[in-house]
């Protein structure tokens, strides 16, 4: 239930809170625009996520598969040696793009598929499992950073819908019924001071009449 | 700006990511070091993106939960499964779908 806010009865009041409605009204429709926009814009990053999260998350078991077999074939010990030779120099792009408003993050990523010779570890000691291993999760690595991308503005939109949610229903439920409530006490205020002056010059009229 | 890879997680897949050329990786030991370790990550500012798996993530619990809420918008934190292919049942994105549109919606392929 709309609780009526505290306000003098008053027509400059009046005035005002009708200039307030109106505002609040045309800030709600705003919102609600925003609002829309956005639930679009979420919806078709979701449903990127969902294709980019099954490419990936398949090239990621297979990169495992094929580091299973890395680690059986040369050893666990040799795998991981290899691993602390590798070179780790990976480096990626990462932009904030704004879309109404609200930052996303952007990633560009450069070559990072590598040949064996630019992987940094020695090739005499090492086998051919070794660079397929590495091959398969250069590979999931680079589609687990487009679905990172994807995620991190998924959260981003999540967050701002949420909070733009929050005012269309605070203004909608709220604010506005309770400047329209002011605004009927108002009315009802005043009406009723002019039904009470009305009899108030009736009666004086009455009383001057008899004495005149 | 060129932003570095930080990887968290088991032995494998830390090994896994170091073959491919992330640049900090982290086996994950004991709750304590690793919150350490993964807080030094979010605040550094050359790593761009954070890859975790779902298990160590789950290991870490609420700490790692509210790591999320606190951070900065870089660097990005990616879950991903590990060699057992470990997804929790609990789909985080669904469960914010659910939350800020107030239905629970299907995508389906298109012309489905």
């Amino acid at each position: 239930m709309a609780v009526p806010l505290a306000v003098p009865p008053t027509r400059m009041e009046l005035l005002k809170l009708r200039q307030r409605v109106g505002l609040a009204q045309r800030g709600h429709d705003l919102l609600r625009e925003k609002m829309d926009a956005l639930v679009i814009e979420f919806f078709e990053v979701v449903r990127r996520i969902q294709e980019a999260r099954a490419k990936a998350l398949e090239q990621l078991s297979v990169a495992h598969r094929a580091l299973s077999m890395c680690f059986a074939i040369i050893g666990t010990l040799e795998t991981k040696q290899a691993s602390r030779e590798a070179k780790r120099e990976l480096q990626v792009e990462i932009l904030t793009r704004h879309i109404m408003g609200i930052a996303v993050p952007a990633v560009e990523v450069e070559e990072i598929e590598r040949n064996a010779l630019m992987r940094g570890y020695g090739l005499h000691m090492t086998s051919s499992v070794l660079d397929e291993a590495s091959r398969e999760f250069e590979r999931a690595l680079n589609l687990l950073i487009e679905l990172a991308e994807l995620e991190g503005s998924a959260f981003a939109i999540a967050r701002e819908l949420e909070k733009t949610k929050r005012r269309v229903n605070a203004l909608e439920y709220i604010l506005i019924p309770r400047l329209k409530e002011a605004i009927k006490f108002i009315v009802m205020k005043l009406d009723e001071m002019e039904r009470e002056n009305f009899s108030r010059l009736k009666r004086i009229k009455a009383m001057l009449e008899e004495r005149g | 700006m060129g932003f570095k890879i930080a990887v968290v997680g088991d032995q494998e897949t830390v090994t896994g990511f170091a073959l491919a050329g992330a640049t900090y990786a982290h086996t994950y030991t004991t709750k304590e070091e690793t919150l350490g370790k993964l807080g030094e990550f979010l605040a550094s500012d050359e790593i761009g993106l954070v890859l975790i798996t779902h298990r160590v993530a789950e290991e870490l619990g609420y700490d790692f939960l509210w790591m999320m809420q606190t951070k900065r918008l870089l660097p990005l934190v990616l879950r991903i499964p590990d060699k057992t292919r470990y997804v929790p049942k609990v789909d985080e994105l669904r469960e914010i779908i659910k939350r800020t549109v107030g239905v629970e919606i299907m995508i389906r392929k298109e012309g489905g």
